[in-house]
């Protein structure tokens, strides 16, 4: 029993997707481009040449932000999507019907559908595969060259994310929308 | 800040948008059409039926440490094998160099073992050459096959060895390839270092005396130019500086004509112009000198040649000012980078890189930026460049046997060089690796001193790797013998007379080896699954291959080699005991022929396996060879050392025992010093200080485009071009154009443009972006084969090589890449 949750340096990115390449290979992911539970976000750059402008080219590491209170949850008619005993957000995929009211209702685009079951698949954090496996983090979080992500339980005060959220400023994403993710990014 | 960018917003704002659905894939059997289907190779079990697998869904786990081969960076990976299957490569945090990481490519070695695309069966070319057509053959047909044509080669020219042309890609076993290419006794030996870094490795060894690493995790101050470290993934460099950057404890100067993903991690990004750096660092350089910002003491105590140096760079006028209109780097920003350089000194670095060589200055700029970091004092210390230290293990003798018919390296002479000017057609030295693009250009004119008619080629693809690609495919036709050992049925093999298939890294072990630096250690790539198919290391392939050739290349030279027909004649008398009586019997002409031939004996190269020879490199270390075995990664103590600090950060030595600073800051040249002024250069025709010369300014004729060329971190070169995970990360290459003159000239996102330069032409989509220059273009380097058994790379984006012209470096003959104006126009 956790709360487990992810902090995101996010500054470390440098747009490499190991950490995407990592998840399809840990999770058995369908192949193809859009096709993916984890991704980096790019913004197009501001100015023109040679006056471009540095900050506004952020490359912005992301994935299922494991709301706690999680819209994707709220609508599903079927409860295929739960929350697992970890507080993860999870999809049962026997349950699933393909209505894909989750994925209109998540605000951050973490869903999609998963060709060969015709369910919709996202990140679990590696709970049925790392973490089932006795790992205690995320393939994300273990490939990542300049290691953005720290994996832990919120709830344990001695862990290293809750130490590094009382510590250092962070954001998380659409705060207004009261999703209460448990993705922070940090600043 | 807030910045929310979703999965929608992502895919609409970078070039992979051209989105591959999630192709299912069929097992593409390579040479199908010759009647060999993929299911007769008798390993099926061993082969995943989905690209992708889930973890942990096997009744057998098995977890072997391997060191990945996606790139050159010889990350360590643990490999899990569920029953049989490799499902997942993970970092090995075990290793000091890797600490931890595998970037995409490393991730998606799984699918260079299991593409279905592999060589899996030795091959006889059956159609013309670079058509693809083989068929099928046992190992036993191909090496009597290579025999045959090898002897037959040799006979006609007289036993000169040096008829045979050896290449090789770079690689952990290229040194078991160069001992057959050295029991072989050619002198034609070309590998990757002159279309890589043969000047980068050569202008920091003549400087000071090595290609040094930096020390990115303790340096205040970088300038990064001319190098990509976000993109071109170097380990540890990659994983220490941008962790740090951004206010963060160091400060990044990204000069580069592009804006990269390096510029977008850095503090300042200089927009420069291509193949100017060498007076950007020259101005650095007057900076330094002229407000006295130099550390004394180091230079002192560390320069050779200080004096004339500096009255060079002064009376040469290299100041900021002048070097403004050449690089398009104001004049401020100069002064202030050289003032702040020196001031974070000696702990900033003028970041060396290792890269392909772009302009024809790039040896002296190479020279220049040695130079400067010298002034500030920052070698051999912390946060500076460092030599570092090494485990040492033992190497093992080879077998160079001397053969009076074998020629020297083929090389054009200049016909009466004078004093002080280059001796050769193509560079002024001859490097150990050669001048690839020298070599094959004589080749090609027929101004070779003698015939080579034969070539082996291990891991190499010359048709993708190397300018003109037209010229390449001219000289493949005309080797008369050409073996491939290879992995891919890359370009190049689709010339290849006979094809030996190699297994991939994850199915060999191969040779140990040491890897120097702040923290050394030795790192093994151990065997993780079986080869496939009928595949083998290179080390049995060749014991395999010497088993029949060795001895009929022992009757060549015997035919024609005169010292050994004298050694050959000479037979050893009978013993006479005091009494004059003989005792026993006077060597026989078989006996002597048996100790001869030991000499030439080629077989004993290869006799032993990989992993015995592994063993005997490390006996020294007791635990050693177990440790190896188990972790992939050893070195003395490391057990005590080794330990994790948190989740992201490991220790492998204590602070204090890390190797910073080794020569008391002295360098690793002859002289121990800074070398500034290099005498010896200058008989050969060679500048012996940096020196700007007016041609190497930056120029494009109105209506043309510069042609830029480089890397990123989702693919290496064209090693990589068919792995199918990596391609949905980025589909195919695109051109950067940039997006006022894309507008001016009615080219949107995506529009196909055709690329053409003196050489060539391709066809490649368009990304107009404000991150390159008006008159500049740029496309990653790797896509666009030509090779039909390439399921997924074959015809797919543009080769840069197809349109870059060949153009000579002057010192080593490498190849200049950035050297080339293209016109462009949308198709
Ligand atoms: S692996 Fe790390 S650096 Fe690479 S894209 Fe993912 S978060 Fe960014
Ligand atoms: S990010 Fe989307 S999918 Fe994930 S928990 Fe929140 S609403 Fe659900
Ligand atoms: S940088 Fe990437 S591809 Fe290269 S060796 Fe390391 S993990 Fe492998």
């Amino acid at each position: 029993m956790a709360r487990y949750g992810m902090a995101l340096d996010y500054k470390n990115c440098i747009n490499c997707k190991a950490c995407e390449v990592a998840c399809k290979e840990e999770n058995g992911v369908t192949l193809g481009a859009d096709k993916h539970r984890i991704w980096v976000g790019v913004k197009e750059i501001e100015g023109e040449y040679p006056f471009l402008s540095i900050s506004s080219s952020t490359f912005m590491p992301s994935q299922c932000q494991h709301c706690d209170d999680a819209p994707c949850q709220m609508v599903c008619p079927t409860n295929a999507t739960y929350f697992d005993e970890n507080r993860v957000v999870r999809v049962n995929t026997d349950q699933c019907i393909l209505c894909s009211y989750c994925m209109v209702a998540c605000p951050y685009d973490a869903r999609f559908v998963d060709d060969r079951t015709m369910t919709v698949d996202k990140c679990n954090f590696c709970s049925d595969t790392r973490l089932a496996q006795g790992k205690t983090t995320t393939a994300c979080q273990n490939t990542c060259p300049t290691k953005v992500r720290t994996f832990g339980d919120l709830d344990d005060p001695e862990s290293e994310i809750s130490e590094l959220l009382r510590t250092r400023d962070h954001f998380s994403l659409k705060a207004h929308l009261g999703t209460n993710p448990k993705l922070f990014y940090l600043t | 800040m807030q910045v929310e960018i979703s999965r929608r917003k992502f895919l609409q704002g970078t070039v992979a948008m051209s989105v591959v659905g999630g192709t299912a894939v069929s097992a593409t059997n390579l040479f199908a059409s010759d009647g060999h289907d993929s299911s007769d190779g008798g390993t099926n079990s061993a082969i995943p039926d989905s690209i992708t697998t889930k973890t942990g869904e096997a009744k057998e786990v098995r977890n072997i440490p391997t060191l990945c081969e996606m790139c050159v960076n010889k990350c360590a990976a643990i490999a899990r094998v569920e029953d049989g299957i490799v499902t997942k490569l993970d970092p090995n945090p075990m290793f000091p160099k890797s600490k931890n990481m595998l970037c995409p490519r490393g991730n998606a070695g799984i699918q260079a073992l299991y593409d279905p695309d592999r060589l899996k069966y030795p091959l006889i070319r059956t159609g013309e050459k670079g058509e693809g057509k083989f068929k099928r053959v046992s190992w036993d047909e191909a090496f009597a096959y290579i025999t045959e044509k090898t002897i037959k080669i040799l006979d006609e020219e007289k036993d000169n060895r040096s008829s045979f042309l050896f290449c090789a890609g770079e690689g952990m076993a290229e040194h078991t390839f160069k001992t057959f290419y050295q029991g072989f006794g050619s002198g034609n030996w070309l590998n990757h270092a002159s279309i890589c870094l043969q000047t980068v490795a050569s202008g920091y060894g003549v400087t000071i005396g090595a290609y040094p690493q930096s020390d990115l995790e303790n340096a205040e101050y970088i300038i990064m130019a001319g190098a990509n470290r976000a993109e071109a993934i170097v380990s540890p460099d990659t994983m220490d500086l941008f962790k740090r950057t951004k206010g963060r404890g160091a400060k990044l100067i990204c000069v580069d004509p592009r804006f990269t993903n390096t510029a977008a991690k850095a503090d300042k990004w200089l927009a420069i112009n291509p193949g100017t750096d060498l007076a950007f660092v020259l101005a650095l350089t007057y900076v330094v000198l002229t407000e006295e910002l130099y550390n004394k003491e180091y230079v002192e105590a560390h320069f050779k040649g200080f004096d004339e140096y500096k009255n060079h760079v002064l009376t040469s006028g290299y100041s900021p000012s002048w070097a403004e209109p050449i690089t398009n780097i104001k004049a401020k920003d100069i002064v202030k980078i050289a003032r702040e350089f020196m001031a974070h000194a000696p702990k900033s670095i003028y970041y060396p890189g290792r890269r392909s060589t772009f302009a024809k200055n790039d040896f002296q700029l190479r020279r220049a930026m040695a130079i400067f970091q010298g002034l500030g004092g920052g070698i051999d210390c912390k946060g500076g460049l460092i030599f570092g230290s090494k485990v040492k293990i033992k190497g093992h003798s080879g077998l160079e046997p001397l053969y009076a018919r074998a020629e020297s390296r083929a090389i054009v002479k200049k016909k009466d060089a004078k004093k002080g000017e280059a001796g050769y057609d193509d560079c002024a030295v001859v490097s150990g690796g050669g001048s690839w693009l020298g070599w094959r250009n004589r080749f090609l004119e027929n101004k070779m001193p003698y015939k080579v008619r034969g070539m082996f080629c291990y891991k190499h693809n010359p048709m993708m790797n190397m300018p003109n690609t037209a010229k390449t495919a001219e000289m493949l036709k005309r080797i008369e013998l050409l073996v491939c050992i290879d992995t891919m049925p890359s370009d190049t093999v689709m010339y290849a007379d006979v094809v030996l298939p190699e297994c991939t890294y994850l199915e060999r072990t191969d040779p140990v080896k040491t890897f120097g630096g702040v923290e050394p250690s030795i790192a093994q790539r151990n065997k993780v699954v079986d080869p496939l198919f009928e595949t083998q290391p290179i080390n049995t392939i060749l014991r395999g291959l010497m088993g029949q050739l060795s001895k009929p290349l022992f009757e060549i030279t015997k035919k024609y080699d005169e010292d050994v027909q004298e050694e050959l004649a000479e037979l050893e008398k009978a013993e006479v005991d005091e009494n004059n009586e003989t005792t026993g019997t006077g060597q026989t002409a078989e006996e002597k022929e048996v100790e001869v031939y030991a000499e030439f004996d080629l077989t004993k190269l290869f006799e032993h396996d990989q992993e015995h020879t592994n063993e005997h490199a490390v006996h020294d270390y007791p635990g050693a060879a177990e440790a190896l075995k188990e972790h992939g990664v050893f070195y003395p103590k490391m057990s005590e050392y080794y330990k994790q600090i948190s989740a992201n950060v490991h220790q492998y030595y204590p602070e204090k025992l890390k190797s910073y600073s080794v020569f008391g800051g002295a360098t690793k040249t002859a002289s121990k010093k800074v070398e500034c002024n290099l005498a010896s250069m200058a008989k050969k025709g060679v500048d012996p200080m940096p020196t700007w010369r007016d041609d190497y300014n930056f120029s494009v004729p109105d209506g043309k485009f510069r042609l830029m060329t480089g890397r990123h971190a989702q693919f290496t070169q064209s090693g990589t071009a068919n792995n199918s995970v990596l391609r949905d990360l980025m589909p195919e290459n695109f051109i950067w154009i940039n997006k006022r003159v894309a507008k001016e000239k009615g080219i949107a996102f995506g529009d196909t443009l055709e690329v053409t330069s003196s050489v060539g032409k391709v066809t490649i989509k368009a990304y107009p972006t404000e991150k390159i220059a008006p008159n500049q273009v740029f496309f990653i380097h790797g896509f666009g084969e030509e090779s039909s058994a390439l399921t997924w790379a074959y015809k797919n984006g543009g080769n840069d090589n197809a349109v870059i012209e060949d153009v000579l470096e002057p010192v080593y003959g490498a190849a200049a890449m950035h050297e080339t104006n293209v016109e462009i126009r949308k198709v």
